[in-house]
């Protein structure tokens, strides 16, 4: 290739991120010149998917902390025969634990019970959810490759150890570019109480343009988005001055642009505060929830405390890709010692409480989005870090385990109420070594994305969102 | 990482897949003979021409200027590689934009109209005006802190540790300021590279430079998976791998331009890099970690702080190789004079059998007697809760071990005229971590220590008064007095000592009041909470003539004095040398004058809880696949293999400095090309907008070639040789070429040689905003201002509210080289122009047009505020609307407007206000773009 092109298009790439790179690419794609951008090592932000998607649109559920597998949907009979004895897988392996002592084998106090057609083993924490077990595909034993929280919300979120990369909604973005023209593409709604671990790291564009980062939501504060509008302190922004400015402003910025017509960046930035003015409009409506049902808002559950929260987020979930937005991820849990799913002291008590706030809301979700049809092209991810260990830390708690853990799946393309995977008889282990990395995969092949094709070049490497890991799950995928 | 198969036309190149055997060196070698360049008679120029890897592995060749076309060098370069050169700038206008350019370049600050005028109404030449003006701006500080700011980008500096537990590091800005410094006295730039890499190891007697090694540290750090897990497990060690990555791929991006850290699953895909090569640069920082390093400007005082510290880490590590090593000739003939003195003085301790002892006893004073519980049941284990006796008197606790405990043991006086006590907590294999005590670490906390003592026919048990306790050890705010304070929640502890036997003393306040065959009580509480409670000790008793307060003596060290000096085992040599170092250390360092300290790279720190300095390299093995559980053989410390004249191993050197300053040494030598050509790739990049290698951390072949690669080598060659690695004389070259003075181009443009068109970066927007609003504070170095409120957050990471700040705090109007960077929460303003995080390298500012950077440009409170005093100050200078139209104009955009501009921006403020317009222009396209 002539490596002046090359350059060329490595640096429009690179500078031009956002609405300046879709619009010059699709400029210089009219001109045959980033005829080969879809290929293995081109950028192909916004060239939209590979092959015929299944999934329009992302809801990520991240369960922060380490969901105990063994407490929720691993049912493991063989922790309620040894219960209270010392540990040991059998095979003179080591047996450690990130934080503590490793204790004695640890049973479930939870009750288990086959639900559904599928007869899925669920505990009393989820009695919601344990009704649409028949609509999920569950992953039984995703391998994490640490035990340390820092790390593995990285690797769960953007497939990296280490901090820097970007967050799978960001890949999407970059690969897909957005559906609406008057919302953000990647859309995080934290946890009220505070920000995951790794706080905006996890959900950030790494080396992607800075376009594809996350738009972090408070969607319970008057103003969700950023600088939505002037603060307070700022009398002279009126109303009319904000519009006339913005008018005012556009006609500076032609006047500048005809200087150098042929510097498409200075049209993108044009088109930024267009953007934005549309943005302004459409973001009262979207965060709205009184124009929801007093029937859909109980769905959530949105009229007891305990669940008040986190179904207001999915209900706002279900708002924003109902409008266009890509990808949305959901947090349960912030960073730190208790209310999360980070259960060290004391699982009888923890889990029962964070679970429950859930439950309703994600049940509820999942009703909604069937009824209205959503699910039809809309993927929702049930997902956590690491899992918990068999035995106890301290008297009833359980230390980290990145040996295995569960996830599940519903919706376009995902084969309702099978499962796939299997943890060694104490979900200690993964059996089968299904990785974070099979599951990036295939969300990705969802979308209509290869994750061997969906490349980007940083300091050196084509960097992927699967490293050079990641198998498709095709036994959680309809034909 | 994945890989693209390779083209057609490089299939004569031996890639790994085909690779069946031999080293990949040797393959290398026959790549390279394979495309004829090992012979180094072909020049980079002739590498990218023939389209062949490894151009910039090349020798530097010095070429002579092409004597033909322009002048100045790099325009004669330009012209002799085809580059045609567009339009320079020039007359009024242009000299403006120059003007502008150049500041932004220099400064990172936007000229004044004053600054204008002067510039583009000046009589002299356009070359003596233009040299004159470089000259100026290179001389003030300003310069340092815009070119430090590019640094920082590159090395990923922040200030806090990122990941999820991300702590603020109060003494990282200490490297900020050197860098800012050594930019400003135009330090040689190889010297640049040596002190950041071994400051220490190289230049010993210059401890002020200390904060040059903040570069090692300048990137994330795990504090989890290196701090606060187990030591023992896999992921403690995953870590440290990972943060040496860290420091591998931060020292290779910066300094050489090469990704070696894409050799850490394999060997390098595209360049011959193999996987020994990366784990020998892994071993060259086994023993630097990133933590906070003392330092002394007196190289006196730092010597002998370091040496004291050097020794604790011994100490700490029971490292008697390490100690014998540290220990100096004046030191040693000190422990033998010790030694000696502390043999006369040794105490004779009785160990009496204890006749009862009790458990968890809710015992009381009634401020007449002690009283125990109606019946003492608890004695022995028989609930699981009690105490065991051991044949050596010693008390064992058995059972589930209580949250809180108070035990207690009854004793009868051996001899006439006892002076004092001694309790001596001792180690179990039983106990958590060996104990002595039995909280998941090893410690407890003696919250209280009792002795009552009935008179011979008395009821009553009376309290005895003790006095002078002194201990072998106290944790820090955990000292032996703590347990005479009265307060259940403070107490003696031991950590980070666990696992070892430590006594504590006490002297009775009446010596000889007991007599023998009375009973005593003695009273151990230990109610501070969480499992803190004592696991093994022993009481004994002493009528040796007071005072006994001196460091106390465990037995094990008094057996090993016993022995004559040469025939210590290694175990007694470090009982002894560790009893005569304990006390002196710790005085000896409270005896220096206090500290700097940086956040840098480190083997001897202070420790930081569970990231304990272990003072030597740990052993770096080769990974396969970079997978822990697949170790292959240790890696011998050194560098590349394929920069060729260059030694690529150091030899097995134990030192930690040593091999870094081996390092330095690779790096700077004058026969490796990557260091020279990748820092005048930088600078032109930066004055350019675009390298001569467009991927400036990567120089290998999936980076780009460089497009003027004998221009590309001139430089390198002119600036080790001829300019003498002066960054300032670098710029000064490549300024005044017409090639940097043509008019700006898109980025889209095919031309090269010609400067981009680019946006305002964060930083350079904040503070040129803060230039024309007039409030810019040019107040240099220091501690980072916090443009936020900090509050303790739910876990390790602060709260950090941006908004709660008041901007218009001191430090609010400082350069935004001097705020403090949050990896994990940055500063929402700068976050949405593209200011990097410092997560990873960035050698090329992205520039993105997004609307939240559009909400924040209008909406901000900073942007608000400034438009507000910009408005202020422009209303001090014009008095009438058309006035404060053009003036504006004048100040924010340098240039004047339009008659039918003014009318328009003068008809906006008439009906909103001079601030909105001001908001405006601050927003506007044109203040946001550098020609």
């Amino acid at each position: 290739m002539n490596p002046l092109l090359s350059n060329r298009r490595a640096f429009l790439w690179r500078l031009g991120g956002g609405l300046g790179g879709v619009a010059l690419a699709q400029m210089l794609g009219g001109h045959g010149l980033l005829a080969n951008s879809a290929q293995a090592t081109g950028p192909s932000a916004g060239m939209g998917p590979h092959f015929r998607p299944r999934v329009r649109r992302v809801i990520q559920l991240f369960m922060n902390g380490g969901a105990s597998q063994m407490d929720t949907f691993d049912y493991k009979p063989e922790l309620e025969r040894r219960h209270g004895q010392k540990f040991d897988p059998g095979d003179g392996s080591r047996v450690e634990a990130a934080t503590s002592e490793p204790g004695k084998v640890m049973k479930s106090p939870f009750a288990f019970r086959q639900h559904g057609q599928s007869g899925r083993w669920v505990s009393s924490v989820f009695p919601h959810l344990a009704q649409r077990v028949d609509d999920l595909a569950f992953l039984m034993s995703i391998e994490s490759r640490t035990n340390v929280h820092g790390p593995a919300s990285f690797l769960m979120n953007t497939g990296s150890l280490l901090p820097g990369f970007p967050s799978m909604g960001a890949w999407v973005s970059y690969a897909l570019g957005n559906e609406a023209d008057n919302l953000p593409t990647f859309v995080v709604l934290p946890d009220s109480r505070g920000l995951p671990y790794n706080q905006r790291g996890n959900f950030s564009a790494g080396f992607l343009p800075a376009t594809h980062a996350a738009t972090l939501l408070d969607a319970g504060a008057a103003e969700p988005i950023p600088f939505l509008r002037p603060p307070t302190s700022a009398s002279y922004v009126t109303g009319p001055a904000q519009q006339a400015g913005l008018d005012l402003l556009r006609r500076m910025n032609q006047r500048h642009q005809a200087l150098s017509p042929e510097d498409s960046r200075l049209e993108a930035r044009i088109q930024s505060y267009e953007l934005a003015a549309r943005m302004q409009l459409a973001a009262p409506e979207t965060f709205d929830l009184a124009s929801e049902s007093e029937a859909t808002r109980r769905l959530y559950g949105l009229d007891e405390k305990v669940t008040e929260d986190f179904g207001r987020r999915c209900l706002t979930a279900r708002r924003l890709i109902e409008r266009g937005v890509r990808f949305v991820q959901v947090w349960s849990g912030a960073g730190g010692p208790s209310n999360n799913w980070d259960n060290h002291t004391d699982i009888i008590t923890e889990l029962p409480k964070i679970a429950m706030s859930t439950d309703k809301p994600i049940a509820g979700l999942l009703e909604d989005l069937k009824a209205r049809g959503l699910l039809d092209d809309t993927l929702v991810v049930w997902s956590t870090e690491f899992g918990r260990m068999p035995f106890t830390q301290g008297a009833t708690g359980r230390d980290h385990n990145g040996g295995t853990s569960i996830g599940w799946m519903a919706g376009a393309g995902v084969k309702p109420g099978v499962v796939q995977g299997e943890s060694d008889p104490w979900g200690w282990k993964s059996v089968d070594k299904t990785t974070t990395y099979d599951v990036h995969a295939t969300i990705l092949h969802l979308l209509g994305l290869d994750h061997e094709r969906l490349t980007f070049r940083n300091n050196g490497a084509d960097r992927r969102l699967t490293d050079v890991h990641g198998h498709v799950i095709r036994e959680i995928l309809t034909a | 990482m994945s890989s693209p198969a390779p083209s057609d036309r490089e299939v004569s190149w031996p890639g790994p897949s085909q690779r069946t055997s031999g080293t990949w060196t040797a393959r290398w070698a026959v790549g390279c003979l394979l495309v004829g360049l090992v012979t180094g008679t072909l020049s980079a120029q002739d590498a990218v021409e023939a389209g062949k890897p490894g151009w910039a592995l090349q020798p530097l060749v010095r070429r002579p200027v092409p004597a033909s076309g322009p002048s100045h060098p790099i325009d004669a370069w330009l012209v002799a590689s085809g580059a045609a050169p567009a339009t320079p700038l020039s007359g009024t206008t242009g000299r403006a934009t120059l003007l502008r350019r150049l500041m932004v370049d220099l400064h990172g600050l936007v000229p004044t109209p004053e600054e204008v005028r002067a510039f583009a109404g000046s009589a002299r030449s356009e070359d003596e005006t233009l040299v004159d003006e470089v000259d100026r701006l290179l001389a003030s500080p300003r310069y340092g802190e815009r070119w430090a700011r590019h640094w920082l980008d590159v090395v990923h500096f922040a200030e806090t540790h990122g990941h999820d537990q991300d702590r603020p590091r109060d003494s990282a800005w200490p490297y900020r300021d050197y860098v800012i410094e050594a930019f400003n006295n135009d330090k040689p730039y190889d010297r640049f590279v040596q002190e950041q890499v071994a400051a220490d190891a190289l230049f010993p007697d210059e401890p002020a430079l200390t904060p040059a090694l903040g570069f090692l540290a300048a990137g994330p750090w795990d504090e989890s998976s290196l701090r606060d897990i187990r030591e023992d497990v896999i992921d403690r060690e995953i870590g440290r791998y990972l943060d040496r990555d860290d420091i591998v791929a931060n020292v290779m991006s910066t300094f050489t331009s090469v990704t070696a850290h894409c050799a850490r699953c394999h060997d390098h895909k595209f360049d011959p890099i193999p996987l020994t090569d990366y784990y020998a640069l892994q071993s060259v920082f086994a023993g630097t970690e990133k933590a906070e390093r003392l330092y002394d400007l007196d190289a006196e005082v730092h010597a002998r702080r370091q040496g004291w510290m050097r020794l604790q880490v011994a100490l700490d590590r029971r490292d008697i190789e390490a100690l014998d090593a540290a220990m100096s000739d004046g030191l040693r003939a000190e422990q033998r004079e010790w030694e000696r003195s502390v043999v006369t003085r040794s105490t004779t301790w009785t160990v009496p059998q204890p006749e009862a002892w009790f458990s968890d006893v809710p015992v009381t004073f009634d401020g007449r007697s002690v009283r125990l519980p109606p019946s003492p049941a608890v004695e022995g284990a028989g609930d699981g809760r009690g105490l065991k006796l051991l044949p050596d008197a010693s008390l064992l606790a058995q059972g589930t071990p209580p949250a809180t405990n108070v035990q207690m043991v009854s004793l009868t006086v051996p001899a006439v005229g006892i002076t004092g006590l001694r309790l001596e907590v001792l180690p179990d294999p039983s106990l958590p971590a060996k104990g002595p005590g039995r909280a998941e670490n090893g410690n407890f906390h003696l919250t209280g220590f009792e002795v009552y003592a009935r008179a011979e026919g008395a009821e009553t048990f009376e309290p005895v008064a003790l006095t002078h306790p002194s201990a072998s050890f106290n944790q820090d705010g955990w000292d032996i007095t703590k347990a005479f304070d009265g307060n259940p929640y403070t107490g003696w502890g031991i950590h980070p000592e666990e696992g070892k036997p430590h006594v504590a003393i006490f002297e009775l306040a009446q010596p000889g009041s007991l007599v023998a065959g009375q009973k005593l009580r003695i009273v151990l509480r230990q109610e501070h909470g969480r499992g803190h409670t004592l696991g093994r000790f022993r009481l004994a008793l002493t009528a040796d003539t007071p005072p006994l307060r001196t460091s106390p003596i465990p037995e094990a060290v008094t057996r090993a004095l016993a022995i004559e000096p040469d025939h210590r085992s290694p175990e007694e040599r470090l009982a002894v040398t560790s009893q005569f170092l304990s006390g002196r250390i710790a005085r000896e360092l409270a005896a220096l004058p206090e500290p700097k300290r940086v956040y840098a790279g480190a083997s001897v720190f202070p420790a930081n809880g569970g990231q304990k300095p272990l003072g030597r390299p740990r052993e770096v093995k080769v990974l396969r696949r970079g997978e822990i559980l697949k170790p292959q053989g240790v890696a011998e410390p050194g560098a590349l293999a394929c920069v060729d004249g260059l030694e690529a191993r150091f030899g097995a050197a134990s030192d930690e400095a040593s091999r870094r300053a081996a390092l330095a040494r690779w790096l700077t030598d004058p026969g490796n090309p990557l260091v020279w050509r990748s820092i005048v790739n930088r600078v032109w990049h930066y004055h350019f907008g675009r390298g001569i290698v467009d991927t400036p951390n990567d120089f290998g072949r999936m980076g780009s070639a460089p497009t003027h690669p004998e221009l590309l080598d001139w430089l390198a060659v002119t600036f080790r040789d001829d300019l003498g690695g002066s960054l300032k004389r670098l710029h000064r070259l490549i300024l005044t070429s017409h090639a940097w003075r043509q008019s700006a181009a898109d980025p889209q443009s095919p031309e090269s040689g010609r400067p981009l068109r680019r946006r305002l970066d964060a930083e350079s927007f904040r503070d040129s905003v803060l230039r024309i609003s007039g409030r810019l504070d040019d107040t240099m170095g220091g501690p980072s201002v916090r443009q936020f409120a900090m509050s303790p957050g739910i876990h390790v990471t602060p709260n950090v509210n941006y908004a709660a700040y008041d901007l218009d705090s001191a430090g609010g109007a400082r350069r935004s080289i001097y705020r403090f960077l949050f990896r994990t929460l940055p500063d929402p303003l700068m976050d949405v122009l593209d200011t990097p995080t410092g997560n990873q390298s960035q050698p090329i500012r992205s520039e993105s047009f997004t609307a939240l950077q559009a909400f924040a440009l209008l909406n901000h409170p900073f942007v608000v505020r400034q438009s507000g005093l910009f408005a202020e100050r422009v209303a001090a200078l014009e008095p009438t609307a058309a006035g404060q139209a053009r003036r504006a104009v004048e100040l924010a955009l340098l240039r004047s407007p339009s008659e039918s501009e003014r009318a328009e921006y003068q008809d906006h403020l008439e009906q909103f206000g001079l601030a909105s317009l001001c908001r405006l222009l601050l927003n506007s396209n044109e203040f946001h773009f550098v020609d």
